[in-house]
């Protein structure tokens, strides 16, 4: 048997939550498009068949009464023309035997004479031999001829067609099961029903598919915007942070440098100018604010860099170079740490062409970000495909402790960070998703928990012109100009479109 | 005596702090708040070292870098900013800044930077009482 849940759409069980981007039940849309398509198909269909149904029966039974009586009509008008000369019953008696010595009566064609008290002049297959008398009412055969409905002694429903004949109180009668009339037209009948059962059948099952495969079409559609625009929100989110970000750290540098300048020149009087007795506490106190302020510095740095939109300059890169600088940069850490770093071979990739720093930077922070989440042990690889036409894929794996799932989407946000040392800024993928974007890339991250992450980016083999060539900023809140700009979305759509 | 140093910085309390700091390791620094006064003490006093703040109001220190690589093509010019990117940074160097730092900066790579300049300044006096002319610029190439 074929499970059930097998067949059943991805869209019968998506949550339709008022408010969210899609606004759409597609469960009741699917509903509707079978119900609407199914009347419209299926009821002309239903309809012409019933009409041709009872017109058929009507037909069928009309055209074999007529024929019943025309029958007897003749056997009347046989009979009354020889009875002018003999006394009618023992007349009809004696010409019955004479003219129908061999008349095939059955269940279904039962002739025989009767006269108007209900007697049988001649034997019957339902009333039994001739002489008797018969449960038959001699009144349902009134009138000069017709035919009526009546039962049998033993149950059977009869058909009765019966004419008089004239000049005589006699009536010729012919007996038939109802039965046999209605076979007649129902057996043909009920064949085209049960033909006209499988294509209902089929029409359904036919509709039911084609909605179920517009519905997925929406559904999916529907999908793929909603990620589009979650991708653009969480785009648009950075950039604003960005921007917030570099304000913060231009501003924060002026006043950081006089505490810079002041601690410097408290130092400076305590080393240059041999002062008679200052307290031995001094100099170590204004070392370690200079210490503090050099931290800040590099946050501010840090800070400037995430939100670094200037111009790139774009070059051929050589991959495989590119990787082993970086790779010369970790390697003391990495074997300190007993860490394996496997690159497989990189393939030539023609015509590769980005920002240069760009790329070591990106190539650095993943890279650094892999070791410290492997801690003491485990395996760094970094392997480039080529897999894609046009684009570059680039896989950085670490079997190290990994993000739990609920992180994940907050592992891009500046300031996300799990490191408790000093220097974990939480800079670092931010960072490294603005650079990608800017290169016209994208990143991806899988995760297990105690297994290890992966990154997968992916990279244009050209990448696109680089904007804003003025690096002017408008920050909110001050008059600064002097700045890198950030690539507002819809520069950064036309640049990709011209690319 | 050392290099004569010219700080202008609208930041009052940092300009005078460094020009302090500079003045114990025997450098002549004096400070101007804005671009006109920096430019009207170059004319009056001029400086062999210029220490400029891109972001100032009123002239910017882009303008004033300008200025003075036009009137005194000798002068050595060291941006010190708050502000800067690495545009800001290129731009500089292409109208012939000398040496360019972002805020908060160390003294000693200040003042290295400031000797290396004095060096160049020094050489290019000798030159010029070599073969008796200045050089025409004193722009940077990368």
């Amino acid at each position: 048997m074929i499970p059930l849940h097998r067949l059943k759409p991805d869209f019968w069980d998506f949550p339709d939550i008022s408010g969210s981007h899609s606004g759409l039940n597609l469960k009741r849309k699917w509903k509707m498009i079978v119900l609407v398509t199914a009347t419209l198909a299926l009821s002309p269909l239903v309809i012409m068949t019933l009409v041709d149904f009872s017109l058929t029966r009507r037909t069928i039974e009309t055209e074999a009464n007529t024929g019943m009586l025309t029958s007897l009509n003749t056997i009347a008008a046989v009979i009354s023309a020889s009875l002018e000369e003999k006394p009618p019953v023992t007349g009809a008696k004696t010409l019955w035997e004479k003219a129908f010595p061999h008349l095939d009566t059955g269940m279904n064609n039962d002739l025989f004479l009767m006269d108007n008290t209900g007697r049988l002049l001649t034997p019957s297959v339902y009333y039994g031999a001739s002489d008797s008398k018969t449960s038959l009412d001699a009144g349902l055969f009134s009138g000069a001829e017709g035919i009526v409905n009546i039962q049998a002694p033993d149950g059977t429903p009869l058909l009765a067609g019966y004419t008089s004949i004239t000049g005589t109180a006699l009536t010729l009668v012919k007996l038939q099961q109802a039965d046999r009339l209605r076979d007649l037209w129902l057996k043909p009948r009920l064949q085209l029903l049960w033909f006209l059962c499988a294509s209902i059948g089929f029409i359904l099952l036919s509709i039911m598919g084609m909605a179920t495969f517009l519905v997925s079409r929406i559904h999916k559609s529907e999908r793929m915007r909603i990620e589009a625009l979650h991708h653009e929100e969480h785009a648009n989110r950075l950039a604003s942070i960005g921007r917030l970000a570099s304000g913060v750290a231009h501003e924060i540098n002026n006043p950081l440098d006089i505490i810079n300048q002041k601690t410097g020149l408290i130092i400076d009087l305590l080393t240059l100018e041999k002062q008679a007795r200052p307290d031995q506490r001094l100099l170590p106190l204004a070392e370690d604010v200079l210490e503090a302020v050099k931290r800040c510095g590099t946050i501010t740095r840090q800070l400037l860099d995430f939100a670094r939109h200037m111009e790139p300059c774009v070059e051929p890169v050589d991959m495989e170079e590119v990787i082993s600088q970086v790779l010369a940069l970790l390697e003391t850490d990495a074997r300190h740490r007993d860490i394996t770093i496997n690159v497989p071979p990189v393939p030539k990739i023609p015509g590769f062409a980005c920002d240069r720093s760009s790329l070591v930077q990106i190539f650095l922070n993943l890279a650094e970000n892999a070791i410290t989440a492997m801690g003491k042990t485990g395996t760094l690889t970094i392997a480039v495909t080529h897999e894609k036409t046009g684009f570059v894929t680039i896989r950085v794996s670490d079997t190290g402790k990994g993000i739990p799932s609920e992180d994940l989407p907050k592992i891009f946000e500046p300031f996300y960070t799990t490191r408790t040392d000093r220097w974990g800024g939480g800079l670092g993928l931010a960072i490294t998703y603005g650079l990608i974007r800017e290169m016209g890339g994208d990143i991806r991250v899988k995760s297990a928990v105690d297994k290890g992450t992966r990154f997968i980016l992916t990279l244009p083999v050209k990448a696109p012109r680089p904007a804003a060539p003025d690096g002017t900023l408008h920050l909110p809140g001050s008059e600064m100009t002097m700045s890198a700009k950030p690539v507002d979305d819809d520069t950064r759509r036309d640049l990709y479109a011209k690319s | 005596m050392g290099p004569r140093i010219l700080l202008v910085d609208d930041e009052q309390e940092f300009v005078l702090t460094l020009a302090e700091r500079l003045q114990m390791r025997d450098m002549d620094s004096y400070a101007a708040f804005d671009g006109p006064t920096a430019l009207e003490q170059v004319r009056s006093h001029p400086p062999q070292i210029l220490i400029i703040d891109l972001k100032m109001p009123g002239m910017d220190g882009i303008q004033v870098l300008k200025q003075v690589k036009q009137t005194h093509p000798g002068i050595q010019i060291i941006i010190l900013t708050g502000h800067g990117s690495e545009q800001d940074k290129i731009n500089c160097m292409n109208l012939g800044a000398s040496a360019y730092f972002q805020k908060p900066v160390d003294i000693d790579r200040l003042i290295a930077a400031i000797r290396q300049g004095y060096e160049t300044v020094r050489s290019d006096d000798q030159k010029t009482a070599t073969f008796d002319r200045y050089p025409k610029t004193g722009s940077w190439q990368p």
